[in-house]
């Protein structure tokens, strides 16, 4: 990037022009969306003043007419929902027009309203940009309590701002099944909170199409073997100890419930299951979950015992089955199968060549699983869990950490805080696997806290994720200026009002007369 | 008067549903009673106040709109039996005891705090005859309206109860059941206010505790003083003006809330320099760590009779907009190397011939002096008894907010005080620093105070039997460097609510009894429009005990 200086204003005939035949209608309706938001904006530069601190800049600005798009000679030219869809390692963000997408989520970040002009005063910047990170995600967990798509969606347009481009979907678990599935009608008729708390497959369809058409992919975790109580409501006969007293020694967290693994009943549920759901599904990949199992489930489950018995297996064997078929039925449907890291390093459970291990437990697991020649994901709690952390919590994390033991007995917690993210992910930039994301659980978040909870510290991921190790001036992003008011918590700042100008209920991260003066609210200044 | 501490018993209750803050005497029965479709509530008080017939109003109107399901699996559905069965209740007869004098709930909301009168009885017969409401005020019988309206559930069109026959006897323990809002960090309009009152309200709270203005943005008109806020507020539109905050006080009193303004002094107040210069020493003075708590620094130049003037002046204007008999003057975090370093402030001493402590003294009478002339009484932070030696009035209310362990020895100078400690009741902590430059570092106040941790409060630890009385109660506070109109309601609710039930139904209560009930009130705040944030899955919400760590 070379930043420009130059105050440029939109002319009221300003108009986006694609200079390639036939372009997709999803680049077009994002080329309305991108024209309508520059207009509506009400967005003001963040300065003492705001908007009129530039007023005398304005009145001799060059006007911008147009902004052209084109395609290198040559390119494919598909929708912005088929490459998105397209394997990760193929993916393009160049020479695309999911590149244009992502090019216009940056034009839009560049101006500011004035009464109505809109302008920039970064008037001949020329930007070269791509992704650090292909895979950008956000992990969504809509069982433990249900959000309606409307929520979603304003979270996947926000994503698309800050150029996210998975949205990991944690759709079941054990308290509740709001998904519809079209071989298993009855697991949601029975299983979700209530009647309107349901995603159908219109719903789904829906919102993967939003999702694709916005540059994210979506990979829909169906949680198992463990995590899925809820399937009992409408199939008692497939749940190993259902909401089994005390919950504590049958599972992470209320309400125990597991899959019966060795019962070929459950594994031509779980084949269909999983050939309904992938079968609506365009994305190329798909997870079965898979952590915390609980042993002493399966051990005391009659049902189970007798399975093994009679199948002559033990539970790692089971284990090893029921996971062999899902990914079995995940890959047929040409997909990449991913697996929680528990699955691979503590219950050594063998997967497919391809599979990709969602690292969660600690960060520090990761080498173990690349040490076993799998690809991974980074979402470790030590970094990248978005729910507040209490006393409890924390001290249960510290025993986790301590004893080490693999088996965690719950969810660690750790609340991570915007400007954190900026400084602490070091390791990570340096890793050779791109691949991250940030989830939100949601014991207690709901539609009430959604926003404030995830918006703007999703952000500071995003840029981790996009950008990497090195900032467009060629420094390193990890330095002891990095939350400086003038530097990256200046551009977080102006993103939050932009989000709260688009109807996202961002936090603020300062006082609004630190906002106003960037880096005067800094420890040294 | 001198409050009773009681320790909540719950072993003979039963299951209590909605009920939040628990009344302090309760009976329930069995029994299933829905309200007549033509159920009405009948007023029998002469020349009733217009506040008390608007409450009435509101009362039926939550009852009609509420449309809350119970908190068990199958919400109403296994109840559906009962209720086809239950008797009609038909009438809430509303009355006050003989001889009681009607005044209306915004006047009794502002008496005195320790005269307040908030008691009441409510009986609830499981024969379908009519309910009976009645207090010695109209105060009380408004407390016994919050209640009964949380007795009540939706299950296909029926409002019912499962719980008559119903007896209330209930008043607080404590006066002063608190929410602090700091509109100055970041601005809230007035319809934030407003919504922040009607939960407030929901939980039987009493003071509203306005930290209007800091150094960051005075956002107050005060009729004389207009130039603070046009220099000072953040914008035009994030401005209160005169009508706004009659507006508030008025929507504050008919709810049973008194509105305690606090105008931070002398320290907190920088962004007064944006009007008057003259008035503030060290303003934005770098490093700013070395002259004040948080940027920007600045403080009123207290040895300056003219900046005394300025303020006592200021806090005259102030309590002639505030209707209640108290008015907070602040007083934390007073900075001694900001007057050192400040030429004028050093002159005025020397000729003075002050310390700054004696200056602090004397400024601090004088502004106190304006307030008391207004016949109001003054508060203040811990600081000004326990770090400074300045004389104050004997009946000043002091804020505990450092620890919970300073109110021992705030009570230990025979001052009223209120709980506000950083270390349960901070609504804002553990969301990491917010000063940049910081690496990430962790809020001064962390962890997260969770809603468990404040319920275990208790008013009296460490204060001896003979100074029990200075307690007036607590609050739960919202410092606003992270907060905004975005996630009010998210990090307010409904933790706040905890501690208006400790204040209310006395400490001792049991957080896993609690629980159940908490999900209660906060699932018909939601019905009510107020974003209240969950507190477990759903699932655990239907099934009360299920998620406890030994079930």
């Amino acid at each position: 990037m070379s930043s420009g200086n130059s105050p440029v204003k939109l002319s009221s005939e300003f108009d986006i022009h694609v200079r390639f035949a036939n372009p997709p209608a999803d680049l077009r309706a994002a080329i309305s969306r991108t024209k309508s938001s520059l207009f509506s904006g009400k967005f003001e530069r963040l300065v003492l003043g705001r908007g009129s601190a530039d007023a005398d800049l304005l009145k001799d600005a060059r006007t911008l007419v147009s902004l052209e798009l084109s395609l290198a000679a040559g390119s494919l030219v598909r929708s912005i929902a088929e490459e998105t869809n397209q394997p990760i390692e193929a993916k393009s963000d160049a020479n695309s027009t999911l590149g244009l997408f992502r090019g216009l989520a940056t034009f839009e970040q560049l101006w500011y309203d004035y009464e109505g002009t809109k302008y920039t005063l970064q008037g001949g910047a020329e930007i070269n940009d791509g992704p650090s990170f292909p895979y950008r995600g956000f992990s969504f967990d809509t069982a433990r309590n249900f959000y309606p798509v409307s929520d979603i969606l304003r979270t996947v347009d926000a994503m698309s701002w800050v150029k996210l481009s998975v949205l990991y979907w944690h759709i079941i678990d054990s308290q509740s099944f709001p998904l519809q599935v079209a071989a298993f009608p009855e697991l949601s008729e029975k299983g979700a909170y209530s009647a309107s708390e349901i995603y159908t497959q219109d719903d789904v369809r829906r919102i993967v199409q939003y999702a694709n058409e916005r540059g994210i992919d979506v990979v829909m975790e169906l949680d198992s073997p463990g995590h899925t109580t809820a399937i009992g409501a409408a199939h008692p006969e497939l749940i190993a100890c259902a909401s089994k007293s005390p919950w504590s020694k049958y599972a992470s967290e209320p309400p125990a419930g597991q899959l019966r693994i060795a019962s070929p009943n459950t594994l031509a549920f779980a084949k269909t299951f999983f050939d309904s759901v992938a079968s609506a599904l365009p994305g190329t990949m798909m997870s079965s979950g898979g952590d915390e199992v609980n042993l002493p489930c399966w051990e005391e489950d009659e049902e189970t015992q007798a399975d093994l018995t009679q199948r002559n297996m033990t539970i790692a064997d089971a284990l090893n089955q029921f996971v062999g078929t899902v990914q079995g039925v995940i890959a047929a449907h040409g997909k990449t199968p991913f697996i929680k890291s528990d699955m691979v390093l503590t219950h050594n459970v063998a997967v497919l060549n391809d599979t990709v291990v969602v690292v969660w437990q600690t960060s520090e697991d990761a080498a173990a699983v690349a040490e076993r020649n799998l690809r991974f994901i980074h979402q470790p709690s030590n970094y990248f869990y978005l729910v507040h952390m209490t006393s409890y919590e924390c001290i249960l994390l510290r025993s986790i950490r301590e004893s080490h033991s693999g088996t965690a007995p719950t969810r660690a917690r750790r609340f991570v805080h915007a400007q954190y993210w900026l400084l602490s992910l070091w390791h990570l930039l340096r890793s050779p696997v791109r691949a991250s994301q940030m989830p939100l659980w949601s014991e207690q978040s709901s539609p009430e806290n959604l926003d404030s909870i995830v918006w703007p510290r999703l952000a500071a991921a995003a840029e981790v994720f996009w950008t990497g190790a090195t900032l467009p001036d060629g420094t390193q992003r990890v330095g002891e200026n990095a939350t400086s008011g003038t530097r990256a918590l200046a551009r977080l700042n102006e993103l939050r009002y932009r989000l709260v100008d688009r109807g996202v209920q961002a936090i603020a991260l300062q006082p609004k007369w630190c906002v106003l003066r960037p880096g005067e609210c800094d420890l040294d200044s | 008067m001198r409050f009773v501490v009681a320790f909540l018993a719950f072993a003979p209750l039963g299951e209590v549903f909605g009920l939040w803050p628990i009344p302090r005497s309760l009976q329930i029965g069995t029994t299933a009673l829905k309200l007549a479709p033509n159920f009405d509530i009948h007023v029998n008080v002469q020349h009733a106040p217009s506040d008390l017939s608007d409450a009435v109003s509101r009362t039926k109107s939550h009852l009609k709109n509420d449309k809350l399901g119970r908190l068990v699996v199958g919400r109403g559905s296994l109840d559906s039996p009962a209720i086809q069965h239950a008797k009609s209740l038909a009438s809430l007869k509303v009355s006050l005891s003989k001889g009681a004098t009607v005044r209306s709930i915004t006047e009794e909301a502002r008496l005195d705090i320790e005269t307040r009168s908030e008691g009441y009885s409510l009986t609830i017969p499981a024969d379908g005859s009519a309910a009976i409401l009645s207090a010695n005020s109209t105060l009380g019988l408004y407390r016994g309206l919050t209640t009964f309206e949380q007795l009540w559930y939706q299950w296909s069109g029926n409002l019912y109860t499962i719980e008559a026959p119903i007896t209330i006897t209930d008043s607080p323990a404590y006066p002063w059941r608190g929410f602090m809002l700091d509109t100055s960090r970041n601005f809230f309009p007035v319809s934030d206010i407003k919504r922040t009152l009607d939960a407030m309200s929901m939980v039987k709270m009493s003071q509203f505790h306005w930290h209007v203005s800091d150094s960051q943005s005075f956002p107050l008109e005060v009729p004389g003083y207009m130039e603070l806020a046009s220099k000072g507020a953040y914008d035009p539109s994030m401005i209160y003006s005169p009508s706004d905050v009659k507006d508030i006080v008025d929507y504050a009193g008919a709810r049973g809330i008194d509105v305690v303004a606090e105008i931070d002094t002398p320290g907190h107040t920088s962004i007064i320099s944006a009007a008057h210069p003259e008035h503030i020493a060290c303003p934005v003075a770098t490093p700013w760590s070395d002259f004040a708590a948080e940027p920007p620094s600045g403080q009123l130049r207290l040895a300056s009779a003219s900046t005394t003037n300025f303020t006592a002046g200021l806090f005259s204007a102030v309590a002639k907009m505030f209707p209640s008999t108290i008015l907070s003057t602040g007083g934390d975090e007073v900075n001694a190397n900001c007057y050192e370093q400040d030429v004028e402030t050093q002159a005025d001493l020397k000729a003075a011939g002050r310390t700054i402590e004696q200056a602090l003294d004397v400024f601090t009478q004088k502004t106190h002096g304006a307030i008391i002339a207004e016949g109001k009484t003054p508060a203040v932070w811990e600081e000004m008894v326990l770090d400074h030696n300045i004389t104050l009035s004997n009946n000043t209310i002091v804020l505990v907010w450092i620890s919970s362990a300073n109110a021992a020895a705030v009570a230990k100078k025979n001052f009223r005080l209120v709980h506000g400690p950083s270390d349960y009741f901070y609504l804002d902590c553990g969301a990491g620093e917010w000063i940049g430059k910081t690496a990430g570092s962790n809020s001064w106040c962390d962890p997260f105070k969770s809603w468990q941790k404040a319920y275990t409060f208790n008013p009296q630890a460490n204060i001896s039997e003979s100074q029990a009385h200075l307690v007036l109660g607590g609050e739960q506070l919202l410092w606003a460097e992270q907060s905004g109109p975005e996630n009010l309601d998210s990090i307010v609710w409904p933790r706040a609510a905890t501690s208006a039930e400790v204040f209310w139904s006395g400490p001792g209560g049991n957080a896993s009894e609690a629980l159940s009930r908490l999900h209660d009130v906060a699932f018909r705040m939601r019905q009510r429009g107020i974003r209240a944030i969950q507190l477990q899955p759903m699932w655990c919400a239907l099934r009360p005990g299920a998620c406890n760590i030994d079930s």
